[in-house]
C-alpha cells in the first residue's frame, strides 16, 4: 500500500512539472486594475539601463494605471530573441528595430503596427520629431515606427599628430591618400580598422558605394526583390577601400570595432571611422580631435556630398492588446524634456527638434547634429540595409578582400549570386 | 506476477515520458521540418521536398564547415584521446606519484571554468596589437611569426580548436588517470618481472586494459567536436569569412540571423546523421559496449 502512494506521489510530482512548462498566463490586465505594457529593447547595459529604468519610473508615476515591463537583449543577441519572442502568440506591445531591410521585413510580414493615425492625431508630439529621420520608418506612405535616436559615420582624426605633419583634414580621394601617406611615413598607423564583426569594413563599403554608384541603381538594389548589384560602380568601391589596404592596421579582421576605437583614444592611430554617437567616448582622448565627412571621389557617379547612416526606433506590434499604452509610452519617451535626457546621459542624439544643443551635448555632437540634419537623406548602412542573406556573403566578401583572399570582383560576384537567390 | 512486472516500468515511466518529450518528438518534428521552408514571424509553411537538402550539398559552406569540423574532430581525437592517456599514464607512473595530485588538479581547473569566459580569456591572447602571445613571440624574435590570429583566415579554426583542447584535455586525463588505477598492480609486477621496459609495459598493458574508456571518450570527443558550438561562437562567430564556421554556428546563423528555419532544420538533421554514422561505426569497429 504505502509502496503505492510513493509512486502516486511521484507521478503526481511528475505531472505537475509539466503542467508548470505548459501553462503561461497570457492576461496582461493584473488583478489591481493596471495594465502592462511589454518594452522589449537592446540595452541592458549601462548607460542606457538607468536611462530607461528612470523615464520608465517617471512615466508610471505620471500613469499610475499602466506598468512598463522591460525584456532587454544585447545586439546580436536581440537580433536572435527578436525572431523568436516576435514569431510567438505572445509578442511584446513595442519592440526595438533598426531601419532598412530588417525593419522592412516587420512591416511586410505584418507583424508591426500601422502607427499613421497617432501621428495624425497628435501632430503636437509628431511636429516636433525631425522629419527626415521618421521617413525611414514609413512604407508606401505609412508610418510604422517612431525613431528614439540617429546616428552617422564621419573620419576623425587625431589633431595634435595632424598639426605636427603640416597636414590639414583632406575632402577629395587623393588628398586622403597623401594625408595617410604622410602619416604612414611618420611611423604612426595612418588609418585603424576594427573588422572582426563584418558591419565595420560594411560601413566603409556603404559610404564608398554611395560615391561610386548613382543614387537611383541604389534605391533598387537596396530595395526588397530588386537588388542585382551589377553596376560596376560596386567593384569599384570595393578597389577604393583596397587602396587604404596598405595605411591600415595590420590585422583589421582580427580586432574588434571598440578595441580599435580604445587605441585610437590611446593616440596610438592617425584617423578612425566612427559612428557620431561614438563622440561621447572622445572626451577621455588626451589629444586635440576633430573630423571630416567621407572624401569626394573625382570622376565617380555617386553623390559625393551625402552621407551615411540611419535612425533607429520603436515599432508596436499588431498583437498588442494595448496600442494606445503603447503609443502613450513611445510618446513620452521621444518628447522634448526626454530628448534632451537621452543625448546628456548617453550621448544618443535624440531625434527630438532641438534636443541635441549648447546645453545638452557638446560642440562636435551639435555640429554631426546639425550636419544630418541639413543633409536631409542618409544612405542606410548595408548591414541593417540589406536582408542577411545578401549582407552575409557581402560582408564577409569584404573580410576575405581585407584578407588577401578575394578580389572586389570575386566579393561581387558573391553578392550577385545571394541576390539572385533571395528573390526566388 | 504481474504486479513484478509493471513496476519496473512505472520506475522508467517518467525517464520515458520526458525523453519523449523533450528528445524524440522535437526530433521527429526536426526531421519534418528539414523538408518546409517558412518565415519565423508568418509560419506560412510551404513543402520544399529535398530542395533544402541539395542546396545544403551546393553550398560551398557546407564543405568549409565539414572539413572544419572533421579537423575538430581528428585533432581532438589525436590530443584528447591520444596524448591524454600517455599523460594519464605518466602521472600514475611510480616515479611521478608523488605530484601527480598537483598536476591532475592543473589539468583539470580549466574544465570548470565556463567556456565563455575561456573565450573572452583567449580572444585577450590572441589580440593582434596587445594580445599575449604576440607580444611573446616579439619578445622571443620570432616577431615574423605574429599573427592576427583569429582574424586570418587560415589560422582561424586551428586557433580556435586549440583553445578547445586547452580546456578538454584535462577531463580526458581525469577519466584514464580513473581507469589506469583500476588496472591490477600485478599486470604490471609480472610484466616487470618478465622485462618489460615503460614503453612496452605502457602498450601491452595500460592500453588494452583501458580500452572500455577510451571507447567512451572517442565518442564523446568525436560527437563532442561535431557539436561544438560556443568555442567558434565567442571567439569568431564562424569568421572571418566562414573560415571558422562550424556545424552548430552555420545552423545558428541560417536559423537565427538569416530566418531559414527549415534550411537550419535540414542542416540540424545531417549532424544528426553524422554523428549516428559515427557511433555505429566505432561500435562495430571497437566491438565493445559491453561493460
Amino acid at each position: 500500500m504505502k509502496r503505492w502512494m510513493t509512486l502516486a506521489i511521484s507521478i503526481l510530482v511528475v505531472m505537475s512539472l509539466l503542467i508548470g512548462c505548459s501553462s503561461q498566463s497570457s492576461n496582461s490586465k493584473s488583478e489591481d486594475g493596471k495594465t502592462t505594457i511589454t518594452f522589449f529593447h537592446r540595452w541592458p547595459n549601462e548607460p542606457y539601463k538607468s536611462y530607461y529604468k528612470q523615464v520608465i519610473a517617471e512615466f508610471e508615476k505620471q500613469n499610475p494605471d499602466i506598468n512598463v515591463e522591460e525584456v532587454t537583449a544585447l545586439n546580436d543577441d536581440y537580433k536572435q530573441k527578436a525572431n523568436v519572442i516576435l514569431g510567438s502568440k505572445n509578442p511584446p506591445d513595442i519592440f526595438f528595430s533598426w531601419v532598412g531591410e530588417y525593419g522592412e521585413k516587420f512591416i511586410r510580414d505584418g507583424v508591426a503596427l500601422d502607427l499613421s493615425e497617432y501621428y495624425a492625431a497628435d501632430t503636437g508630439w509628431s511636429g516636433q520629431l525631425i522629419e527626415s529621420q521618421v521617413e525611414h520608418f514609413k512604407k508606401d506612405g505609412k508610418v510604422y515606427g517612431v525613431p528614439l535616436f540617429t546616428d552617422s559615420k564621419l573620419f576623425f582624426y587625431n589633431k595634435e599628430v595632424f598639426d605636427k605633419l603640416n597636414l590639414k583634414a583632406p575632402t577629395t580621394w587623393d588628398e586622403f591618400i597623401t594625408v595617410l601617406e604622410t602619416l604612414k611615413g611618420s611611423g604612426t598607423t595612418p588609418l585603424i580598422l576594427g573588422n572582426k564583426s563584418p558591419w565595420a569594413a560594411a560601413h566603409y563599403v556603404t559610404a564608398l558605394n554611395q560615391r561610386t554608384v548613382p543614387g537611383e541603381v541604389l534605391d533598387k538594389d537596396f530595395s526588397y526583390q530588386g537588388a542585382e548589384f551589377t553596376d560596376p560602380g560596386y567593384v569599384e568601391a570595393l578597389e577604393k577601400l583596397n587602396e587604404l589596404k596598405p595605411y591600415l592596421n595590420e590585422n583589421p579582421n582580427a580586432s574588434a570595432h571598440d578595441e580599435t576605437r580604445n587605441l585610437f583614444i590611446g593616440g596610438k592611430a592617425g584617423v578612425i571611422l566612427l559612428e557620431t554617437l561614438e563622440i561621447s567616448f572622445l572626451d577621455d582622448a588626451p589629444f586635440e580631435w576633430s573630423s571630416f565627412k567621407v572624401p569626394t571621389i573625382e570622376g565617380a557617379k555617386g553623390d559625393q556630398e551625402g552621407i551615411i547612416g540611419a535612425p533607429e526606433g520603436f515599432m508596436v506590434t499588431k498583437k498588442s492588446a494595448h496600442p494606445e499604452e503603447a503609443m502613450k509610452f513611445l510618446k513620452f519617451l521621444t518628447s522634448k524634456a526626454n530628448g534632451e535626457k537621452l543625448i546628456k546621459d548617453t550621448g544618443f542624439a535624440s531625434t527630438v527638434q532641438g534636443a541635441v544643443n549648447e546645453d545638452t551635448a557638446s560642440e562636435q555632437e551639435v555640429k554631426a547634429m546639425d550636419m544630418i540634419i541639413e543633409a536631409g537623406d542618409m544612405l542606410i548602412w548595408a548591414d541593417s540595409a540589406l536582408d542577411s542573406r545578401v549582407f552575409k556573403p557581402y560582408g564577409d566578401g569584404v573580410q576575405a578582400m581585407l584578407g588577401g583572399t578575394m578580389t572586389p570582383e570575386e566579393v561581387m560576384k558573391s553578392v550577385q549570386e545571394a541576390a539572385k537567390q533571395v528573390k526566388k | 506476477m504481474r504486479r513484478t512486472r509493471i513496476i519496473p516500468l512505472l520506475y522508467i515511466a517518467p525517464a520515458l515520458l520526458m525523453l519523449s518529450l523533450f528528445v524524440y518528438y522535437p526530433l521527429v518534428r526536426n526531421l519534418v521540418n528539414g523538408f518546409y521552408e517558412w518565415n519565423p514571424f508568418t509560419l506560412d509553411r510551404s513543402f520544399v521536398s529535398i530542395e533544402n537538402y541539395t542546396r545544403l550539398f551546393k553550398d560551398p559552406v557546407f564543405y568549409t564547415v565539414l572539413k572544419n569540423n572533421l579537423f575538430y574532430a581528428v585533432i581532438s581525437v589525436v590530443l584528447q584521446v591520444g596524448l591524454g592517456l600517455v599523460i594519464a599514464a605518466i602521472l600514475e607512473d611510480k616515479l611521478f606519484r608523488r605530484f601527480s595530485t598537483f598536476f591532475r588538479t592543473s589539468f583539470f581547473i580549466p574544465v570548470l571554468i565556463s567556456m565563455t569566459v575561456i573565450g573572452i580569456l583567449f580572444s585577450f591572447i590572441y589580440n593582434p596589437e596587445v594580445g599575449l602571445l604576440n607580444s611573446f613571440l616579439r619578445a622571443i624574435g620570432l616577431g615574423e611569426w605574429a599573427e592576427g590570429w583569429l582574424g586570418n583566415p587560415k589560422t582561424a579554426i586551428f586557433a580556435v580548436i586549440f583553445v578547445s583542447q586547452w580546456q578538454s584535455i584535462g577531463y580526458a586525463v581525469m577519466l584514464f588517470v580513473l581507469a589506469v588505477q583500476k588496472v591490477p598492480g600485478e599486470l604490471y609486477e609480472a610484466a616487470t618481472i618478465d622485462g618489460a621496459g615503460k614503453l612496452r609495459t605502457f602498450f601491452s598493458i595500460t592500453v588494452p586494459q583501458v580500452k572500455e574508456m577510451t571507447f567512451v571518450l572517442l565518442i564523446y570527443t568525436v560527437t563532442g567536436s561535431f557539436l561544438v558550438f560556443s568555442e567558434v561562437y565567442v571567439l569568431t562567430s564562424g569568421g572571418p569569412a566562414n573560415s571558422s564556421q562550424v556545424f552548430s554556428t552555420y545552423l545558428y546563423q541560417k536559423a537565427f540571423i538569416d530566418s531559414e528555419p527549415g534550411f537550419a532544420s535540414s542542416i540540424a538533421n545531417v549532424i544528426l546523421g553524422i554523428t549516428l554514422i559515427f557511433y555505429f561505426v566505432q561500435n562495430k569497429v571497437l566491438k565493445t559496449g559491453e561493460e
